[in-house]
This record gives C-alpha cells, structure tokens and sequence, in this order.
C-alpha cells in the first residue's frame, strides 16, 4: 500500500505541474505609455506557461505603426517546478499626437485563445517630456551615437530630504555588442543616492536604429537647500568596432546603403559579414547631460514629534495582549505606510506615556519598490502599565508632506486594553462616568492623589539549608548511564537463556528425529529377507535400542533386554524373547558366527518382526 | 609559647568545622540578614554556593539577600535556581514573582510545546523514558519467544510514552526555562544587532529579564530575547541560571 502511495505521489505532483503548468496567460505591456511622435515604444507580449504562441505580425491602429521584432523565450525554476514563458516584442512607432487604445489581441496557444488587455497610449505632440526634469538628449541625437546615456530626473523642484526617483538610461547600438565596464556613476553634490539596482534591459528603436538600453532606478534626496546640478551620469563600454587600415581607409567598400557617406562605423560591411572579418575591441567612456534641482528648505513650524520623515504616510496601530495584570508587557505594533524617505522615518511615540513604562522600539522594513521609496515600517515597542489602564493612549507620528507643502501630524486611536492589579490611573478614575461628582468636579478629582499600591514584602528567610540538589540534568549524569547497566545486563541475560534453550530443544528435537529415522530404516532393512544372520540380529537388536531411546530419551547403546524390557512393559515372555534375541545378537557380533544354521528360518524372522513392531515408536 | 601554638590550633580547628559544616555557615549568614547585613550575608552565602551546596534553600535567602540590597537582577536569578532545584518552591515562586514586579523584568513566553509538557520537569521526563524504554524492550524480548499478543501492545504502548517522553527532554531542555535560561544582572541593558557598542539597538533589558543564550561570541552573547527578538549583548550582563 505505501509503496504505492509512494509510486503515485510524484507522478500525482507531476501531474499538478503538469496541469498547473497547461494553463496559459498572457500579458501585454509598452515600455512608455507617454511617448512624443516619432518616439519608439516598445510592446511586449508575454504568453506564461507555454513554449510558442500563435500572435499576430502585424497590429493596425490609425496613427500607430506597429511592427514584430522578435521573440524570446525563459525557462525558470522554482524548487524543481520549471515554467515557462515567451515574449513577442513590437516596435510602436507614434505618428501623430492623441490617445490611441492599442485593442485586446488574440494570442492562439495550442488549442486556447487568449485575449491581451486594451492598452492606452498618450503621444505627446512636443519635443520635451511634460513635468520631469530630464538631461536625456534628444532622440534624434542619440540615434546617431554608438552608445548613450540619459540621466532622467522626477522632479524641477523638492524639499529638503525629499526622495526623487530618478532613472539613468544607458543604450548601446546592437551591432556594437556593448558591454558595460565601469558604472554608472551619477554625481551629485549635497545628494544622497540610494543604491542603483539590477537593471532592467530593453531593445528600443531610437531613430531607426536598435539600441539594447539598461535602465538602472534610483533615488536621491537632498541634504541642504540651493540650486543643484545633478549629474553627469559617467560610465565606461567596452564595444566592437570594425577594424579599418590606417593608411587606407576606404579600402574595404562601403555598405551599398551607405550611399551618403555618413559617418557611421556600421556603414562597414563588416556587420552585413560580421564573420567575414576580425573586429576591434574599444572602450568607450558614456557620460549624460547633468539636470538642474531647486531644493526649498522645510518650513520651520515643525511638529515636536517631527524626525525628518518627508513623504506620504498613513499609520496602523495594535497592541497585544489585550488583557494584562500591572507591570505585564505589552507589544504595540505600528506600521507606517507609504512613501517617502524611510531612513528618516522613526517609530511612532505614546501621545501620553503617563502610567507607563516604555522599551525602545524595534523596526522592520519591508519595500514594495526597486530603490526604497515605497514600502512599509514596522516598529514594535513594549510598554508596561504601572497602574490600571483602560486603553494604550494615542500613538503620534508627524511628516511633512511635499505635495500639500505643510506638516501633518497621524494620531492612531487608542487601543482598549485591560489591566488587572495595581491601582487605577487619576486619569481613568476622572473619565469614569458612574459617579456624578466626579464628572461634575473633574478637576477635583483628577487632582486627587491617586492611591499608591503599596509595595509587596517578600517571604521569610528558610532556616535550615535542606537537601543539596544538582543543576546537572539526570540524563546528563554518569550514574544515570551507569544505571542502565542494571536492566540491560537482565535482558540479555534472559535473551540469551531464551536462546540455550531454544538451541537445546532443537538439538533433542534432531536427536529424536535422528533415531526415529534409523528405526525405520532399520526396519525397513529387516523386512528384507537377504540379510545374513549377523547382520539381522544386530539390526534387530539396534532397533529395539533405539526405540528405548526414544522413548525414554536415554542413550541407545546403554540399553539391554531388560531395560527395553521395562521400558515398554513387556511380558515375561516377550521379556525371554528380548534377552534371546540380545543373545543371538551378540553371539552372532563376537564369536563371527553362530551355532545354528546360516540362514534365519522365516517363523523365526516373524517372530524377530512382530517382536519389533509390538514396541512403540 | 605553649599557649600561642594551642590557641592557634584551635583557631585553625574551629575554622575548619566552619568550613566542614555548611548548615552553621547557613545560619550564620541568616543571622547576618536578620541584623540587617546584607552584604555579609551575601558573602557567606556565594561562599557556600562555591563550594557546591546547591540547596534551593540556599538559593532562596541568596535572592532574598539580593533583593534586600535591591539587586533585582541576581535576586530573580536565585530565585530561579532556587526553583530549578525545586520546581514546587512555593515561596521562591512568590518571591520571584514580587522581584520581576518591582524590576519590571520582561519573561520569555513558552511555546506551545513547553505548555504542553510542563506537567513534569526534564529529570522527571527522562525517568520516565528509561522506564518505559526498559518495559518496552521487555516486552519485545519476550513476544519474539514467547509470541504472546498481550506483550506487543506492552511494547507498543511502552515505546510510544519512551518516544513522548524523550520530545519532553528536548522541548524542556532546549525551551525557555532549559539549559540556555540566562538571566540579565545589570540594568538597562542594550541588546543589539550586531556585536559592536554602536550597533542598532534591538531591545533594552531590565535586570532580570529572561534570555536564552543561543551562542557566544568572545565578550558577547547572542540572545533570544523576549517578544520574540534575537540580539547581541555584552556577556558579563547576563548569568546563566544553570550553574
């Protein structure tokens, strides 16, 4: 049974995999939904769970020139669970300006048909991106480069310690086959930079030209107010560039559409053959245009409370456990959520901490982006009422908002809770509602002296010293181990007594089966009317020894006549004819020969045989 | 001269009888408290602990000597000595629960499993396992030769309390009051995230709070601390209660 079980598990979770694996889904992104004329987007589609699909070649929409690159396809695995995926590529090139909705596709994958989401694409019509400041050169001018570098920046103007996201792009002209050496490194003077991560890699067509581009995310912050540059972002390539005589340089033909002249190292031939001849490694160093920032100081009504914490935030409070006696600790939790700087971020503080005992909080951070912007704090302080409390008060925490330019200041609810033991707060005893005269004098009675639990005394002193113990656990003492010495050596004892005995029967067992054995055979023997005198008598008087032995589980050559005789409870006169046939037997073993004649007559080899036989085995 | 060598002797005769007899130390250092000193009574006391008297008597007037002085970190950790020697010391349990009152000590809380087996303390778990391992061999023995039924679900039913017995050894012995129990000594103590003064802070201990030593790093410990945190701290802060 659990072989099979075992037999069917792995192919039953091949199975799942299998299944789960056998349900398809596709996704459709563009690489820029804000793109200005002439500006190449890029469309993805991405079909999950499958190796091919069927999608269209070509996608009409009035105003968009849609066109297939390529494909390419990933294979992933995950704890033995392999999936995986294929990405049709587009280029969608923008020729007029307006709100274009790219529709729903039909993607045919083996016997499903899947439909992409509806996407939206707003072409701009002018020549610089709308908000952002940006040292990205132009396309047109970049189209023209081997490699490029932009430095793309949110914002014009910020707050002190006010995160920007800002993202550097760095392109590299396929035929090139870029490599990136060093970098990027982005300058910026009174700025603090989160650490660029992986980045992300896309092909776009930039000017008719195909530019493999990195896009490295980051985000700066700055420390003082002013007017900063921001950048150049630098970083060295290496690239593969035809290599060209240096006294002849045109010997080699020009590409045939290269009918310009231009001044473009892949006008060669060389990368119509890229096998036909050997290229030249070159490093090349990028370096973007730099981006200009206003930082505005933060204004100077700050909250008490106020850390440093710029952004947008919102507060989550719970405390645990709800019911406590005086003293017991409780955990309050807080998570601050948003976005905003988060290393300037501190834990939230109690609104009123009288009655209270409070530990530093820890924190936790865990971000929902690439660079740290977005994400959620949690801090988790202890507190411990010193008196009865009947909520953990308000917990406070205050940001400056850069977008609506003020200070705002969360206040969390306070959290019922129960506490047992002590006594109760001034506090608690004025907002107590029975008692009319208190709620009629509070001030009264909150200035009343709260009553002081009295501290307790602890118990008397023991007067005689007692038993001595041990901190040493018993299983950790040598005499424990010495003990099982006492139980082991009695089961092995009776396991080997068991075992002489069982050996002991089986070798009496044989010895029976043994004599039991030549008896027959004996008999057998003598039954048989060709055996000499001899060898009859002595057979004869072998058997009636053996069948003494068995019966009496003695050895069989002690056994005479009158032994056998007992043994069975013979007669007198069988009694005689047992001691005759010993003698005839033993007359017959010494003297060699007998008296009488060499034959046995057949009345005397009856009476021999009915002898034998009356005796039991 | 004669009376300078006899009165010598006798000094060194009556210190020794001192030293040999440990219930005179005991009362002399109960007498100390009595009179109010302490200190002295503190000094006897650690002197007997030294020399291997672990009563949980002992233990006991140790951490009442301790919190008299309101030295509530090493009073909590006698009073859990006191209390691993003796599990049912009803006066130890209500004085360590006074002295984690007024040190506002913070406690490990036990897991499930610990709850669960706090019926019984280690040793009596580990007895218990050797019995039933002892009958549960037996019964083995003698179902193989003697092939009777009623000896198997003897076997059966021994083996299963040996194996429950054994989870019980190692849930206690590795849980909150196991052989990694610590107790802080000092005050505020800082436990960090990593080895070093200026580390992140991760929880500030009073004296007494319960910790459990998972490892050590030269002058440094690192602890399981109570609200499920983990931390650095220094090693001379905090004394195991297992002597």
């Amino acid at each position: 049974m659990f072989r099979r079980i075992l037999i069917l598990a792995p192919i039953m979770v091949a199975a799942t995999q299998f299944a789960i694996a056998a349900s398809p889904s596709v996704t459709a992104v563009l690489s820029d939904s804000q793109p200005q004329i002439g500006q190449m987007v890029q469309l993805q589609i991405k079909v999950n769970g499958a190796q091919s699909a069927n999608v269209p070649e070509t996608i009409s929409v009035d105003g968009l020139e849609i066109h297939q690159t390529g494909t390419s396809r990933q294979f992933e695995m995950h704890n033995f669970d392999v999936t995986s995926s294929v990405t049709y590529n587009y280029t969608v090139l923008p020729q007029k300006a307006g709100q274009f909705k790219i529709p729903p596709q039909t993607v045919r994958v083996g016997n499903d048909s899947l439909k992409t989401p509806e996407l939206v694409l707003n072409v701009a019509q002018g020549s610089n991106r709308s908000s952002g400041s940006s040292a990205q050169s132009g396309q047109a001018a970049v189209g023209s480069k081997l490699v490029f570098a932009e430095l793309i920046v949110a914002k014009k103007d910020a707050y002190v310690g006010e995160m920007i996201p800002a993202e550097i792009r760095l392109g590299f002209d396929t035929r090139a086959h870029g490599r990136l050496q060093e970098g990027p490194e982005l300058s910026a003077q009174g700025f603090t930079t989160q650490k660029l991560q992986q980045p992300r890699e896309n092909l776009e067509t930039i000017g008719g030209r195909s530019y493999q581009v990195y896009t490295f995310k980051t985000a700066i912050a700055a420390a003082r107010p002013g007017n900063f540059e921001i950048g150049p972002v630098t970083a060295k390539a290496m690239i593969v560039l035809p290599r060209r005589p240096s006294t002849t340089p045109r010997a080699r033909p020009r590409s045939p559409f290269d009918l310009f002249n231009l001044d473009d190292p892949f006008a060669d031939p060389f990368f119509n053959d890229p096998f036909g001849s050997m290229g030249e490694r070159t490093e090349l160093p990028i370096k973007s245009e730099t981006a200009m920032l206003t930082v505005k100081q933060l204004p100077p009504n700050a909250p008490a409370n106020f850390s440093g914490a710029v952004g947008n935030f919102t507060m989550k409070v719970d405390a645990k456990p709800k019911m406590v006696q005086v003293g017991d600790p409780i955990t309050v939790a807080s998570t601050i959520n948003g976005r905003g700087n988060f290393d300037r971020v501190t834990g939230p503080v109690l609104e009123d901490e009288r009655g209270w005992h409070k530990y530093p909080p820890s924190a936790k951070f865990k971000q929902d982006d690439d660079v740290g912007i977005s994400g959620e704090k949690t801090f988790e302080m202890v507190i411990a009422p010193n008196e009865k409390k009947s909520a953990v008060p308000s917990l406070v925490f205050a940001y400056f908002d850069p977008i609506k330019e003020n200070y705002v200041t969360l206040r969390s609810d306070a959290v019922p809770i129960t506490v047992e033991g002590g006594a109760a707060s001034a506090a608690s005893v004025a907002a107590a509602p029975s008692t009319s005269a208190a709620a009629a004098t509070p001030n009264v009675t909150a200035a009343a002296p709260a009553p002081i639990a009295k501290p307790q005394d602890i118990l008397y002193q023991m007067n005689d010293l007692g038993r001595v113990g041990s901190f040493t656990p018993v299983y950790a003492r040598k005499v424990f181990w010495l003990a099982q010495f006492a139980p082991l050596i009695l089961l092995l004892g009776f396991v080997g007594w068991k075992i002489r005995q069982a050996k002991i029967d089986n070798r009496d067992a044989r010895r029976l089966a043994a004599l039991q054995h030549e008896s027959v055979e004996l008999l057998r023997q003598l039954r048989r009317a060709e055996l000499s005198p001899q060898e009859y008598f002595s057979n004869a008087s072998r058997v009636v020894r053996v069948k003494t032995a068995i019966a009496k589980n003695i050895n069989p050559n002690a056994v005479d006549a009158e032994v056998a005789a007992k043994a069975f409870g013979l007669s007198e006169n069988e009694l005689a004819q047992m001691r005759t046939l010993f003698e005839r037997s033993d007359e017959l073993r010494f003297s060699g020969g007998g008296n009488g004649a060499d034959k046995i007559s057949p009345a005397e080899r009856d009476e021999v045989l009915r002898l034998l036989e009356s005796l039991p085995a | 001269m004669k009376t300078f060598v006899s009165f010598a002797i006798l000094l060194l005769m009556t210190r020794a009888l001192f030293a040999a007899d440990p219930s005179a130390q005991f009362v002399k250092a109960n007498q100390e408290y009595a009179a109010g000193d302490f200190q002295s009574a503190i000094n006897d006391c650690e002197e007997l602990v030294r020399s291997g008297q672990d009563a949980p008597n002992l233990f006991y007037n140790l951490g009442n000597a301790y919190f008299r002085q309101r030295n509530f970190g090493r009073a909590i950790l006698n009073y859990e000595r006191a209390l691993l020697l003796n599990r049912h010391f009803a006066e130890a349990q209500a004085n360590l629960r006074i002295a984690q009152d007024e040190a506002r000590a913070l406690e490990l809380s036990p897991t499930r499993w610990e709850s669960w087996f706090a019926v019984a303390n280690e040793n009596q778990f580990a007895v218990a396992a050797v019995f039933a391992f002892w009958i549960g061999m037996s019964a083995i023995a003698i179902f193989v030769f003697n092939r009777r039924r009623s000896f198997l679900a003897l076997s059966i039913l021994s083996l299963s309390i040996f194996a429950i017995a054994i989870i019980g050894v190692c849930q206690l012995g590795h849980g909150k009051n196991g052989n990694g129990l610590a107790i802080v000594t000092e005050d505020k103590v800082e436990a960090r995230i990593a080895t070093a003064d200026n580390a992140n802070r991760v929880l500030t201990l009073p004296a007494g709070s319960e910790i459990k030593i998972v490892s050590q790093r030269g002058d440094w410990i690192y602890a399981a601390l109570p609200n499920n945190l983990q931390g650095w701290m220094p090693a001379k802060s905090a004394e195991q209660v297992r002597m």
